[in-house]
């Protein structure tokens, strides 16, 4: 059984396409149990975790994410490279869906009760925003959130003037270590809600947090989080992200329960009004949501069964996925899909890539422009510390050389050792520091080990550089060459 | 004169400096830097360090089985107890640990666990501070002889009969041995046991309405990445590592840190995990001997656990959020007679549920070991 008596947060996986996995869970919680997400103190998420917390958080139809999510994928997959194509801009594409999708006043709703993971690019520290003044800010959030460094650019997006990138690589599972925290994940492991593989594997790992077993499955769920399966394949996942929800909720006894705030007030505390209010806008938003759905869906149901819905996916979000998945079978493409045609286009993919290169890199040239001057700056900036660590690198190593050099030197000095000597450990010191400190003792016994198998050749290379400087290196002469 | 010789007594000396400061001295390879930072002198401070927290009285030695094996022993006993006899005629607790793990796992339960009777924790043969000999690599053949040394060190021990409790693969083996052995296990005990569901068939019938179109087989290049992995010892990664080996554990495992976070604030959790398991590997080949691909056993429990007489009391204890199935718990109890058979779910427990929910873990062994003599 849940603990339902102190505040509880909801928390999902950032995982790539698989996010459509999140919408599958997410609806089967708002369906099922919908105290549970309404009344969640905070909905964390990363990377495409953030977008569906986002979108439970603002109360958009959760179809139209799915649908989208959809869309994207249908998009990434229309060209030769998949995602990897330079024509195809995630960024641009995820930020024109939300623009459209996310209602005007959303940061009002996600204030305070949506967090998202990011990552900070100066010092790879992890950073949970929950405060958005702008419906803007959301939208950045959650371009930040959702930016894989390389995959999607280069060039990191900002939030208040502060560059972000993908929250999955510091915490891909936010506050998973509260108690009250339900874990969302789309890879099989020990997260709350996560597809159970029957496998016994005994290996798990942790990537940032998110618990991954390592099976077949999952391995093939990580390669697809990149790189987006079939829409069908994407729409099983969906389904897959409902059962799991409700087996989830079927474990706990939520199902069919209203929630303890409904039935059984709290007990008299200073929070109990401050709950009242929250759950009163979300009812307001609870509302809004069934009105969409009522539109979109001809089938209005009053009280499903669990068994009807272990398979069926709520109508409205089904609708959504089925018209996604559709491919829209035009002339075109059906002939684009002929084999000789396919085979002529991967012949000629040498020639028409450059092409299709070009024409995509001067249109984000075009894009980039209004943000170069920033951009540049911040390029030069780094460059410049970069620039500036290896110079301080450099002169430590440098004068770590020069004076295990003085010392090595004194030191033979002390012994008054033959000027002969002298020169060839002077050699043979440069030979060593002249490496990295790192390597240094490596060298070193390497040397040592080859000076014991080839006493005689070394001897004789060594004593002929010795002759050659002895002349320089008079004991008399030394202390100049201590300076150098 | 010859420079060479004289120069190189000087820079031997800074060399043995070196050897002995990082590596300690070796045969033939003792010129070359160790490529992993660990060696069992390096486990042995690292467990050490997490002994020290038991408070009770400790008894920690080798015990030599007769094939001249050492199998590392705890035997923590209670301090408060005034008659030493008292606890004597007790049975004792055995604890088996999993893979890749080590007595010190359970140091969030030594000290509950052996308030009433004496509890005895050791490393499995190829694991933690035991001894590493090689593993055949037939299934039958390296769970004998896991379960060998279990008698042996049962024997050397002096132990008449136990309270046995194993995880995860320590299940496993503490399964098999109670049916060789069934004389001297008064309770069997197993957490979060692996091994005991058998691998689904692919030409099943049934799976075709719903399944297949849910699921669909992972293409064949995960095939091929899978078959190449099942290549290697399940740690090879951990060792191949090398330096960086000790940071792919704090990276990849933080749970082990987290778990034990009131006892430890640094990473000594993490670093007694990584110096078990990047020794030379050797329980790891006997239990890639005993599973394919990926994780099933070649000869799983479920087959087998009929062979249990029936009247042996048997207890499974399952992690509610643990990636292992607990209704392989329940068709043990299909198996088996009901009456003596148990599944008990512990709420908020990972697959390490000894370490997850301490208190309720505990709690529920103690009540379990009341119930024997």
């Amino acid at each position: 059984m849940f603990p339902l008596d102190s505040p509880w947060n909801i928390s999902f996986a950032g995982c790539g396409f698989l996010g459509i996995y999140h919408v599958g869970v997410a609806s089967c919680l708002l369906e099922q149990a919908p105290f549970l997400v309404h009344n969640a103190k905070h909905v964390y998420g990363a990377s495409a975790g953030a977008l569906t917390a986002t979108a439970v958080v603002t109360g958009v139809c959760l179809g139209e994410t799915g649908a989208s999510i959809i869309e994207v994928a249908k998009e990434a997959r229309k060209r030769f490279l998949g995602p990897m194509h330079p024509s195809f801009n995630l960024v641009k594409i995820v930020r024109h869906v939300l623009h459209r999708t996310l209602p005007a006043d959303c940061h009002q709703w996600a204030n305070g009760r949506l967090g998202i993971s990011l990552t900070r690019v100066t010092d790879g520290e992890n950073v949970l925003v929950s405060q958005f003044n702008s419906k803007e800010e959301v939208v950045q959030a959650c371009v930040c959130s959702a930016y894989i460094p390389v995959y999607c650019g280069i060039i990191p997006p900002t939030l208040h003037g502060v560059r972000y990138v993908d929250g999955g690589i510091s915490d891909n599972l936010p506050q998973y270590e509260l108690k009250n925290t339900i874990t969302v994940s789309p890879f099989s492991g020990e997260s709350d809600i996560c597809p159970r593989d029957t496998s016994t594997n005994i290996h798990e790992l942790r990537f940032t947090n998110t618990s991954i077993q390592f099976t077949l499955t999952n391995l093939y769920r990580v390669s697809r989080a990149l790189f987006p399966p079939d829409p069908m394949v994407m729409k099983a996942m969906c389904k897959q992200g409902y059962k799991d929800a409700l087996h989830f909720l079927k474990r706990n006894g939520l199902l069919n329960f209203n929630g303890p705030c409904r039935d059984q007030p709290l007990l008299a505390n200073a929070e109990e009004e401050e709950e009242y209010e929250e759950e009163e806008d979300e009812d307001k938003g609870d509302k809004e949501e069934k009105s969409q759905e009522e539109q979109t869906a001809v089938m209005v149901h009053a009280s499903p069964s669990v068994e009807e819905h272990i398979i069926y996916l709520p109508p409205a979000l089904h609708e959504a996925l089925v018209q996604a998945c559709m491919e829209r079978r035009s002339l075109a493409q059906s002939l684009g899909n002929l084999l000789p045609v396919r085979m002529a286009s991967a012949m000629m993919i040498p020639y028409t890539l450059p092409l299709e290169s070009a024409m995509s890199l001067t249109l984000r040239l075009l894009e980039w422009l209004p943000d170069v001057r920033e951009d540049v700056g911040w390029m030069r900036e780094q460059t410049l510390k970069i620039l500036q660590h290896v110079m301080c690198q450099a002169s430590r190593s440098f004068s770590q050389q020069v004076s295990a050099r003085l010392f090595c030197q004194l030191e033979l000095h002390r012994y008054q050792s033959l000027p002969s000597k002298f020169s060839s450990t002077n050699l043979f010191s440069t030979w060593v520091h002249g490496s990295s400190s790192s390597v240094q003792d490596v060298f070193m016994r390497l040397d040592q080990y080859k000076k014991q198998l080839l006493t005689g050749g070394l001897c004789i290379n060594m004593d002929l550089n010795g002759s050659f400087r002895t002349g320089v290196m008079l004991p008399e002469n030394s202390p100049p060459s201590l300076e150098r | 004169m010859d420079p060479a010789t004289t120069a190189a007594p000087l820079t031997n000396d800074c060399d043995t400096e070196v050897k002995t400061n990082k590596t300690g001295p070796r045969s033939f390879w003792s010129w070359w830097p160790s490529w992993r930072p660990t060696s069992m002198s390096l486990l042995k401070t690292t467990e050490s360090r997490i002994l020290a927290c038991i408070q009770n009285d400790l008894w920690a030695r080798f015990v030599t089985l007769q094939n001249h094996n050492r199998i590392w022993t705890l035997t923590v006993t209670n301090k408060g107890v005034r008659k030493p006899d008292e606890q004597a005629h007790k049975t004792p607790l055995v604890m088996v640990h999993g893979f890749g793990g080590g007595v010190g796992l359970w140091i969030r339960n030594l000290d509950a666990l052996s308030h009433s009777r004496p509890v005895y924790a050791f490393d499995l043969l190829g694991f933690g501070r035991s001894s590493r000999p090689p593993f055949p690599s037939d299934a039958a053949k390296a769970e004998e002889q896991f379960v060998n040394s279990i008698e042996q060190w049962r024997q050397s021990v002096g132990l008449e009969n136990m309270i046995l409790l194993g995880h995860s693969l320590g299940g496993y083996l503490a399964t098999s041995y109670a049916i060789q052995y069934p004389s001297r296990v008064s309770h069997l005990i197993l957490v979060d046991p692996w091994g005991f569901p058998e691998r689904p068939k692919p030409q099943i019938q049934e799976g075709q309405r719903s399944e297949v179109v849910k699921r669909p087989s992972p293409p064949r290049w995960v095939k091929a990445i899978a078959a190449i992995v099942s290549l290697f010892n399940p740690l090879a990664v951990i060792r191949a590592a090398g330096p960086w080996g000790p940071g792919l554990v704090n990276r990849f495992r933080p749970d082990f840190k987290r778990k034990f976070e009131d006892l430890f604030d640094d990473n000594t959790m993490t670093q007694y995990i990584y110096h078990c398991n990047a020794q030379t590997p050797s329980g790891e080949v006997g239990f890639r001997a005993m599973s394919e691909s990926l994780g099933w056993a070649k000869r799983p429990m479920l087959q087998r656990v009929h062979l249990l007489p029936p009247s042996m009391p048997l207890t499974m204890l399952y992690g509610e959020q643990s990636w292992v199935d607990s209704s392989s718990g329940d068709k043990v109890v299909q198996i088996r007679s009901p009456a003596h058979t148990r599944v008990l779910l512990i709420n908020a427990a990972s697959h390490h549920v000894y370490a997850d929910q301490p208190g309720e873990f505990n709690k529920v062994v103690e009540n379990i070991c009341k119930s024997v003599k």
